[in-house]
This record gives structure tokens, sequence and C-alpha cells, in this order.
């Protein structure tokens, strides 16, 4: 058998990698028409991948917002509890008063931020590319 | 195929992100967040510079503080006694003198008169709640005038011809605070910075080749409603009812009150103004929305006239959306379906 395949090799993997090619065209050519329609649909709404949470200005950590995780983080105001839930993430609870930050509810795009002020906490999505610097609110 | 590998490669290479100059510092400062990038530096250089900028905000701050014990808070407290006069700093005389030329050309829209109401409102508080609403004693301190015309500066020392004048510099500071912080840019050799006190944001040179990108977010939902380039020297600013409000018996409250009824400015959701470079185009992009938000009856254009604003973008509601045409020729909408709630006014 094995002897076979090796008498073979020359040929066979000639005419396979010519297959491999053809596919690699169709494949390729699909991908980037993909790319192409997917990137003038979202572009705006690029979809985030990961989280920059803040407490104060340390820089608590970068976390991939492909996961469900709870993460709890304490302010001067006490522990705010954040939500990571496959691709978005939300304050969900917090110890300050208005709860403004509560009430943004989930956030999922590339550029949007939640601040609780009181807190001193604040979360920002990131993607491949930043939409824009900063925000005006 | 070998060719591919490369060029698949080359694509894979472009989308690792390069590692650029920039620097961002986070803090706390005027009640909110304070977000510094600065661009072109090194890390150290950037931090240091940074510092500086925080430190004479946190500096101004305690100054200006309305309810802390403050400079603001001891004339006040002589106001409130009659005409006895008090000395002040000269750069708060300046503050304060300026304040009162802008309040002039708001025809009284921009009054930091009114701490006395803003106070009753309960938003002079780290965290407010709602309020009791008292009607007489609103009417009382409205009927009582306080102005910024009431207020004498003579030689060091300031006196109000009106016991009810109470400075709230709050719609005034951050803007002033990033003029100066310009002034610190400039003079610690930093060419490229882009800096936001609670949404009033100004621009120094580009980030990178390209210029600094700002979105102006949406006042119910938690994401930018549009986005614009903000050029060298411009300045961004937003009133809105979203950041600082109670509700009460399904009714919001915001915290702009409109001096001439005592209660809170209502029926626009925001107004952003847009600055073009000047000495105090930071001011400007703090100070000129409150007129424009408080117009009643559709007077929004005279309001930016009067306060000399080309630039700005009204959110009435989702679906009601007006726009100056030079503004418009600044802004990308997010989404079609806001682009078409988009009205232009005529001039």
């Amino acid at each position: 058998m094995s002897s076979k395949l090796n008498r073979n090799l020359p040929a066979k993997n000639q005419r396979f990698v010519i297959a491999l090619l053809r596919g690699d065209y169709l494949i390729i050519a699909i991908s980037l028409i993909a790319i192409a329609v997917m990137f003038k649909q979202f572009w705006q709404f690029e979809n985030a991948s990961q989280l920059k949470i803040r407490q104060g200005n340390i820089v608590l950590g970068i976390y991939d917002l492909n996961q469900t995780r709870e993460l709890n983080i304490k302010g001067p105001k006490g522990i705010s509890v954040i939500l990571i839930n496959k691709g978005q993430v939300r304050f969900k609870q917090s110890p300050c008063n208005n709860h403004y930050c509560v009430h943004q509810g989930w956030l999922s795009r590339a550029g949007q931020v939640a601040i609780c002020l009181p807190n001193q906490i604040s979360l920002q999505l990131m993607g491949s590319k930043n939409s824009y610097d900063s925000l005006n609110y | 195929m070998r060719i591919f590998i490369l060029i698949i490669m080359g694509f894979l290479l472009q989308a690792c992100e390069q590692i650029e100059p920039l620097t961002n510092t986070q803090s706390y400062v005027f009640g909110t967040l304070v977000d510094i990038s600065i661009y072109g530096e090194s890390e150290a250089e950037a931090q240091a510079v940074s510092a500086v900028i925080i430190r004479d905000f946190q500096d101004l701050h305690n100054r200006l503080h309305a309810w802390r014990p403050s400079d603001i808070t001891r004339i006040n407290h002589a106001f409130a006694k009659g005409k006895v006069p008090v000395s002040i700093k000269a750069d708060l005389a300046t503050i304060i003198n300026d304040a009162t030329t802008l309040s002039i050309q708001s025809k009284g829209a921009f009054n930091p008169a009114i701490g006395g109401l803003i106070k009753n409102w309960g938003f002079q508080n780290d965290e407010f709640k709602a309020i009791q609403i008292d009607d007489n004693k609103i009417n009382q301190l409205v009927s009582a005038k306080p102005q910024m015309t009431d207020l004498e500066i003579v030689n060091g020392k300031i006196l109000s011809n009106n016991p009810a004048v109470q400075l709230d510099l709050g719609g005034y500071a951050k803007g002033y605070a990033l003029d100066k912080a310009v002034l610190t840019l400039r003079k610690q050799g930093v060419k490229n910075a882009l800096i936001n006190i609670g949404g009033n944001i100004i621009a120094l040179g580009k980030h990178g080749d390209k210029p600094w990108r700002v979105g102006i977010q949406h006042p119910r939902e938690p994401h930018a409603i549009a986005s614009l380039n903000l050029e060298s020297g411009w300045a961004i600013g937003t009133s809105g009812d979203y950041q600082r409000y109670f509700d009460l018996d399904g009714k919001r409250y915001c915290h702009i009150i409109d001096p001439t009824t005592g209660y809170p400015a209502k029926g626009m959701q925001s107004v952003t103004v847009l600055i073009p470079p000047q000495v105090n185009a930071g001011t400007l992009s703090d100070v000129a929305s409150k007129p424009i938000f408080m117009a009643k009856n559709g007077a929004y254009a005279v309001a930016a006239k009067d306060m000399g604003v080309d630039n700005y973008l009204i959110i009435e509601s989702a679906e009601k959306i007006i726009i100056s045409p030079t503004m418009a020729k600044h802004i990308t909408w997010v989404d079609q379906k806001t682009a078409q709630h988009v009205k232009q006014t005529q001039s």
C-alpha cells in the first residue's frame, strides 16, 4: 500500500496541487467578495472584539468579549459588577445613586463607551480599527 | 501558489495593528471624565505633560467648586450678606469678567449667576436625586433676577449689587480649562493632542497623518449618532438632557436651568456646537450650546447668531434633527436612517 503511494506520489501530488489551486481561487474570490460586502455593510457598526476596563487612570485589563464572565471592580463608591456575555458587555450592578451606567444597557459595537462617574469606572469597546478617537457627549 | 501566500501574508500583516506613538490617559476631574490623547511624543513625555494638565484642572476645579469650600463659595457667601467687597485673585476676576461678557452676548440665557436655582434643583451635588419641586421658592429665585451685570470688580475686590447672585461656573469651567490646556501643550512643545473633558473636546494637530476623529453621542442610545474630523484648533461641545437629570412622575428634569422660567429647559435632547480655531474656542464650545438649548419657539438660529456660532446640530428626537448648512458639511451620519430625519436650516 505504502509502496504504491510512494511510487505514484509525484504525479498525484501534482494533480493534488492543481486541484487545490482551483479551490483556492474560488475560496479566495468568495472570501474577498464576502469581505467587501460585509465591510460595506458593517464598517460603521463593527462588532467589538475586546473590552478595555479602567478604574481611574489605571487600565485594569483588556478582556476578550467572546466569553461569559462577571467581573467585580472596586471603585471609590464600592463594587461595580460588569457582565461580559458573548460579544457584549454591560454594567450589571453599581453602588452609585443614579445608575446611568446600568441604564446604558448592553454595548457591542466598537467605539462604544459606558462610564460610571461616581465609581470612576469606564468601559471602552474596541474593534480591529477604532471608528473615532474620542466621544463628544 | 507562492505568490498567493505572499499576497495573503501581506494582507495579514496589514491587519496587524502598527504600534503608534499614541498615549492616552484618563482621570476624573470637574465631576466628570477627562481623557487626554497625545500623539507623536514618547510615552514618558506624554504622561508628564498629561499629569501637569490634570493637576491644573484639579486646581481650577477646587477653586471654582460651587458647593465645596472654594474661592467661589467664599465670594458667594459675601454676596448673600449684601454689598460686602471681598478680595479676588486677578485670574478669577478675568474669568468672571469674561463670563459676564458671554452672558450679555447670550441675552442672559447663559447665566452663571443662578447658582441659587441650580442648588434648589439639587444639581449642586456629586450625586443628586429627584427633589420636591417648590414653585414658590422657584418663583422667588427667578424674580430676584440674579445677573452677572449685578457684579462689580474694582481694585481686586468684588461685590454684588444683588444679594441673590450666587455664582456657579459649571457651564464655563470645562471649556475654559480646555483653552488653558492648549496653552500648556503648546508651551511644552506638544504638537498633536486631543483633550476631552466630559464630552467637551479640543484638538491640537493631528492623529498621525489624519485629523482627529470624534464621535457625537446619540442622546438616547449607547452609541454615536454621527462623527466628524476635528481639525487642529477646533473645539466641540454638547448640551444634553441625558448626562445629569432625574425623572419625577414620568417627566425628565435636566440640569440646564432656564433663568427666565427657573425650570429645566425642555424641547431638545441635545445641542452640539462646533467652534473654529480662536483664543477661547474651548470656552465657547462649553458656553455657546446653552442659549441654543434654551431657545423657545424655534428661535435657535437667533440664539446661535448671538453667540457667533455657525456650526450647530440640534437633536429634538431621533425623528427630528436640525443642522446648520456649515455643520452639515462636517458631519458623517452613522446610518442612512438617521440621515433621513435631518433637516437643514436655511442659513
